[in-house]
């Protein structure tokens, strides 16, 4: 418990006000995307048209669309079921196992946070040329494998090191191996955290651009779609898009953050 | 908590030298991470009318008046992100730990950094439709004044500034928070009653305690910033591009990929070159107190 109450009320309406404007500036422009995405005017300008859902009506219509989502769902499932299992054994190791070189392992499993995704992006490109391999779906997975793979190890190693040892050690002295202890201690005792890396995985890889707009050609995933139809046109579309989209990542982040908050048994 | 069995325990302990856990990220990270970086940098140091290494590329890049200048502008839109998000993100944070209670606190938190998970282009796109000049403030501003309001302010690195230091904002409060809320408030209370000021507290107590947590905030957000394109390409458009603007406009244009590798490089330089005085200035501050 921090010290709250001792600031006199002037103090505290003045934080309290910049604390409002904050929030107020960064849920505007989604409230006015939400607002435009039912305007049936052609162009997205002031004064509001009528309400209509044929912008909501086209999304579905549209197999664009569709099929970026469709591929996006795919990818980001996959990179999130692949990164995760690699960080429960990875942050498992890296808690209670005891080896040369640990922190330097440890840094070198959170290099690529350190970097920005644009240079993972364009070198994954030209390293993959090089090595003849043609862009596709698949080097995009592999790709946001690598760039997840960071935050879940993150996530899992402080769940993992927050399980006491005593548990897994009780079950080894009454005769269970140790994969037997793992999956049957270590992985229910952090269950939450693992379905909150799964969700945060897949929220990361689903919104995520850049890698898969280097290591594609011709396909399609969602934020490939939706980026093609900002620069290159105007189309309604893209607020009902835009909406679908905010929606679904807050969703999974609240659920993830919602998760990570909750205390395991 | 050392227990006289503690040397049999460890002894006993099956898990102690399970190095192989680490193996498979290890391997993805060399293969996908490390050796990709190696290739392009040594790419950087190719030319097609040169046999062996040469920095023509880079000679190139520095030589290039629009390419200087689109490295200047990354480094100033970082720069002046991450010193707005820090101006902005402190007094959230300290209103948030110490000016409300525990349970208010995690909600608000929670409030100021859920969009945090969002799509950036989608976010981007949409201070689009608020700030250009058909949009919700120009609207709004000349039905106030009865006049034709033109902003000007879309398509300007002012709006890519604005744009990205709503994350910055978010970024840094929430590393911010997760150090302050670890102060202990005695610390403060002893302030107080030994007759200082509250600025006097920030200063000499929350400022040099909290450092660690600006600092990560500060230097992911500058890594975010120097490679970002969607918002730079969405809110300050393309007439006076940023280097992660140009990288993509090259790599899938022109098709020079030893030049895609050079703006890498660079872009890398940059964030040594701008991150080594921040970690100095952290471990000032740290030993001043």
């Amino acid at each position: 418990m921090n010290g709250a109450g001792r600031e006199p009320a002037w103090v505290r309406g003045i934080f309290a006000t910049v604390f409002a404007v904050s929030a107020l500036v960064i849920y505007l422009p989604i409230a006015v995307m939400f607002v435009f995405s039912f305007n049936s005017g052609r162009y997205q300008v002031m004064p509001f048209r009528d309400f209509t859902l044929q912008w909501y009506e086209r999304l579905l219509a549209d197999p664009q669309y569709t099929t970026g989502l469709a591929n996006s769902v795919l990818i980001a499932g996959a990179v999130s079921v692949t990164a995760t299992a690699i960080a429960f054994t990875c942050a498992y190791s890296l808690v209670n196992a005891r080896f040369p070189g640990k922190t330097v392992a440890t840094l070198f499993v959170l290099a690529p946070l350190a970097v920005p995704l644009v240079l993972i992006g364009i070198s994954l490109r030209l390293y993959f040329v090089s090595l003849g391999l043609d862009p596709s779906l698949w080097l995009v997975y592999v790709g946001q494998t690598l760039f997840v793979l960071p935050l879940a190890i993150l996530n899992l190693r402080n769940r993992i090191a927050q399980i006491p040892r005593s548990h897994e050690e009780a079950a080894w002295a009454l005769g269970a191996s140790r994969p037997r202890a793992i999956v049957e201690i270590v992985l229910p005792s952090c269950r939450f955290a693992l379905v909150a890396t799964l969700i945060i995985t897949f929220t990361f890889a689903f919104d995520e651009f850049v890698i898969a707009y280097f290591l594609t050609n011709f396909e399609i995933t969602l934020p490939i779609k939706i980026w093609t139809t900002l620069v290159t046109g105007f189309d309604p579309t893209i607020n009902a898009a835009g909406v679908c989209v905010f929606l679904f990542s807050m969703g999974m982040g609240i659920a993830a953050q919602v998760l990570f908050t909750r205390r395991e048994a | 908590m050392v227990s006289p069995a503690e040397p049999e325990r460890r002894r006993r302990d099956p898990v102690r030298n399970l190095w192989h856990g680490v193996a498979l990220a290890i391997l993805l990270i060399a293969c996908f991470f490390v050796l990709p970086i190696a290739y392009t940098a040594g790419l950087s140091l190719t030319s097609p009318d040169v046999d062996g290494a040469t920095l023509a590329n880079y000679r190139t890049f520095f030589s290039t008046e629009h390419l200087r200048g689109a490295l200047g502008r990354t480094v100033l839109l970082a720069g002046s992100v991450v010193l707005l998000s820090s101006v902005i993100a402190y007094p959230l944070s300290y209103f948030l730990v110490f000016l409300v209670g525990p349970r208010l606190r995690i909600f608000l938190l929670f409030v100021l950094v859920a969009p945090f998970w969002t799509s950036f282009m989608i976010r981007a796109f949409a201070w689009q439709l608020v700030l250009s000049d058909s949009g919700v403030i120009a609207y709004i501003l000349s039905k106030l004044l009865g006049v034709p309001v033109a902003l000007g302010f879309l398509y300007s690195i002012g709006a890519s500034i604005f744009g990205l230091t709503l994350f910055g904002v978010m970024l840094i409060t929430l590393t911010l928070f997760s150090v302050m809320v670890t102060i202990d408030a005695r610390l403060l209370e002893a302030n107080a009653d030994l007759g200082g000021t509250r600025w006097h507290a920030f200063k000499e107590v929350v400022l040099p305690l909290s450092a660690p947590g600006w600092l990560i905030g500060g230097l992911l957000t500058f890594i975010v910033c120097v490679g970002d394109y969607a918002v730079p390409s969405l809110l300050g458009g393309g007439l006076k591009p940023v280097l992660a603007q140009i990288m993509l406009s090259t790599l899938k244009g022109t098709y020079d990929l030893a030049m895609a590798a050079t703006f890498a490089v660079i872009l890398v330089l940059v964030i040594v070159v701008c991150a080594l005085p921040l970690l100095l200035l952290v471990r000032q501050v740290r030993l001043q107190s």
